[in-house]
């Protein structure tokens, strides 16, 4: 959290990383543990982010626009969908229900229950010009904020990288968004 | 038929990815649906493979799993009822 | 500022390019019919695009490499559309393109061959991501620019419209061509059978009886310009992009909410983007799936923002079937043909309104006097809302 560690994976715990994180995290939301792992991981990461930052939770139900990429796609759970019918000989429809990228971003709008306007995209790597670019457009039309992320899952290679930018902190120090910058926190 | 629901409720549990629900925490008659399990419409069509991947039993209308699927009781019995 | 349409391309169960599909528009020809190419293990009905992929490949001339279906497809579609334009160091030039299904068409073939052992080639590997098939489209056409890809499910490619004409209208870029693809495969037909929302008659959108959807695949692409653009190239336009908006359901990752509340901010949104008021809207291109829940959830939202004046409306689905990614900007290519001939696509297979909601779609192909505003819908898994508004110039 802002280039901090909270919290490190025990590796001789029963439960998973993302099972440790969310009862670290005090939650209670029962949908979670229906979610696939790209979903627990953005859901997760905002809620983090919500409890070291209240304001989040101040702006209204259409004000936060919600941003996110990577570049395996949900591949990672449509290999499991496919193991359901090839091997298990039946398509399982909760896994087929996260063989989208973007259902990640439902789960937060489900969660937090934001109207707001939303986008998935995949890119090679992190792309700090796209994340600037569409944040600084947004942020200058009717977007208050944005919550954006990075979150790459394949196997067991986790990346995830969120980041809440705000109208009023970059009419503040009067600067948009910047790409580079932007860059460093991720490489951080 | 004891056995049968203690049965059912493993594989829910397992099914569904209750994670936190024990089987001691389901009751036989309790509604599964808008109770406090939290179950939604995919949970329900989650039941349907349950019932074929278990009991060879398959359901092609999804409104009957409404009946079906209302709670373990109600499960038990259409398990172990002749199918017309 | 102005964003003008200038190239249109399509490719899908009712043609191979925008001609074809027009001619079946009109003849109330539905494209949906037991599949031939795709290997299935039991019969069942899609919107397939009536050429294999040898038959792709050998009507784009193109070299050896590894083409998934959806990188074909996607390859007609953006020739058609691209047409004659070429690459200029003034005009700033990016392509955008939408998929959900990737090269998942090779993948599962291979995966089971990789899985038994019967080859050990992965190359197929490379064409399965997303990315790669916006890249090969940007290769055949020579494209080097801004280069993107989307992945919104069901409102991909109208996602991919709507970010091409903001970064247009930010005056980031002054031309992009933009669209969408998705091939058939065995991974969404089980899909959707698992969620129950396949029908397997033809799909019969806005109906009271209606099953489910019939998957389709397809593609399709069109040219955006400014004016800055159109004065170099001198591309004739067809008409403009006035009008969108996104917003984000809120209610359950698959099903739309019984109220209609991301549907009805999209549409709505975007009539105030357009400057317009909903009873300047001549037709609805909606989304209309078939689906039990989509056609309620759609009609309640059409009915909260129209109320006693219902536009005539329709899902050309019925001809289509749900093209997935592609549904956005192959829609958009009906809208605008819809607009530019002054004509009204009947929704086939509809016999009895929607008990709760009482609406009634175009059912006959209907010439009009003057199609100025077309809405389009496009409402995807995840709660992604996007409507999308055409204007005659």
């Amino acid at each position: 959290m802002n280039g901090e560690i909270i919290f490190r994976k025990d590796e001789i715990s029963a439960d998973d990383f993302t099972k440790q994180i969310y009862k670290n995290s005090k939650l209670d939301y029962s949908k979670f543990y229906k979610m696939d792992l790209l979903s627990k991981f953005a859901f997760l990461g905002t809620e983090i982010l919500k409890a070291h930052s209240k304001k989040i939770t101040e702006y209204g139900d259409d004000e936060i626009a919600l941003l996110f990429s990577n570049s395996v796609s949900s591949a990672d759970t449509d290999i499991k969908f496919q193991k359901s019918y090839l091997e298990e000989g039946s398509p399982s429809p909760s896994l087929f229900v996260y063989t989208l990228p973007n259902i990640l971003i439902g789960e937060i709008a489900i969660r937090n229950k934001w109207f707001g306007e939303n986008l998935f995209t995949i890119f090679p790597k992190f792309d700090s010009d796209f994340f600037a670019n569409y944040c600084n457009i947004l942020l200058s039309k009717n977007t208050e904020a944005c919550l954006c992320g990075w979150i790459n899952i394949l196997d067991e290679n986790v990346d995830v990288f969120l980041f809440f930018v705000e109208k009023t902190e970059v009419n503040r120090i009067n600067s948009p968004l910047n790409s580079e910058a932007l860059s460093i926190l991720y490489k951080k | 038929m004891t056995s049968l629901k203690e049965d059912l409720k493993k594989q829910i549990i397992e099914q569904l990815n209750l994670e936190d629900v024990q089987v001691s925490d389901i009751q036989d008659d309790a509604p599964l649906f808008g109770g406090g399990l939290g179950l939604d419409s995919i949970d329900a069509l989650e039941l349907i493979v349950l019932l074929e991947k278990h009991y060879g039993i398959k359901i092609t209308n999804p409104e009957k799993g409404k009946d079906v699927f209302y709670s373990i009781n109600s499960m038990a019995e259409y398990i172990t009822s002749p199918k017309g | 500022m102005k964003i003008y349409i200038t190239g249109l391309g399509v490719i899908s169960a009712i043609g191979t390019n925008v001609e074809e599909n027009y001619q079946s528009l009109q003849e109330e020809k539905t494209g949906i019919e037991k599949i031939k190419f795709l290997s299935f293990d039991s019969v069942v009905l899609a919107g397939e695009v009536k050429l294999s992929n040898d038959a792709l490949i050998e009507k784009m001339s193109l070299k050896n490499g590894f083409y998934s279906r959806t990188s074909l497809l996607g390859i007609v579609a953006a020739k058609e559309s691209w047409g004659k334009n070429s690459l200029n160091q003034s005009i700033r030039t990016g392509i955008i393109s939408a998929t959900s299904v990737g090269g998942m068409d090779k993948s599962e073939k291979y995966y089971r061959q990789v899985l038994q052992k019967e080859t050990t080639d992965i190359s197929f590997i490379l064409t399965h991501d997303s990315g790669n098939t916006t890249e090969k489209i940007a290769k055949e056409l020579g494209i080097n620019g801004y280069i993107n890809t989307l992945s919104t499910a069901c409102s991909s490619s109208a996602n991919a419209i709507m970010l091409a004409a903001r970064l247009i209208e930010q005056n980031k870029l002054d031309r992009v061509l933009v669209g969408g693809a998705d091939a058939l495969t065995q991974f969404t037909i089980k899909g959707f059978h698992s969620l129950m929302i396949y029908d397997n008659e033809w799909c019969r959108p806005f109906d009271e009886n209606r099953k489910g959807l019939n998957v389709g695949e397809g593609a399709a692409f069109l040219v955006l310009e400014n004016e800055k653009s159109i004065e170099k190239t001198g591309n004739k336009p067809y008409c403009i992009i006035s009008g969108w908006h996104n917003a984000a359901d809120a209610f359950h990752q698959t099903a739309s909410s019984p109220d209609g509340k991301g549907a009805t901010l999209a549409m709505q949104d975007a009539m105030k983007k357009a400057k317009i008021n909903p009873n300047e809207i001549s037709y609805i291109n909606a989304h209309g799936t078939g689906t039990k829940n989509n056609d309620l959830s759609e009609s309640v939202a059409i009915k909260n923002i129209f109320k006693q004046n219902i536009p005539p409306f329709s899902s050309t689905k019925s001809f289509t079937g749900h093209t997935l990614a592609a549904a956005g900007a192959i829609e958009a290519v009906f809208s605008i043909l819809a607009m530019n001939n002054n004509i009204l696509f009947p929704n086939l297979n509809f016999s009895q309104s929607i008990s709760e909601t009482e609406l009634l779609p175009q059912t006959k192909l209907q010439q009009v006097e003057n199609v100025k505003n077309v809405l389009s819908n496009s409402f995807g898994f995840g709660g992604n809302n996007t409507s999308l508004i055409f204007s005659k110039i």
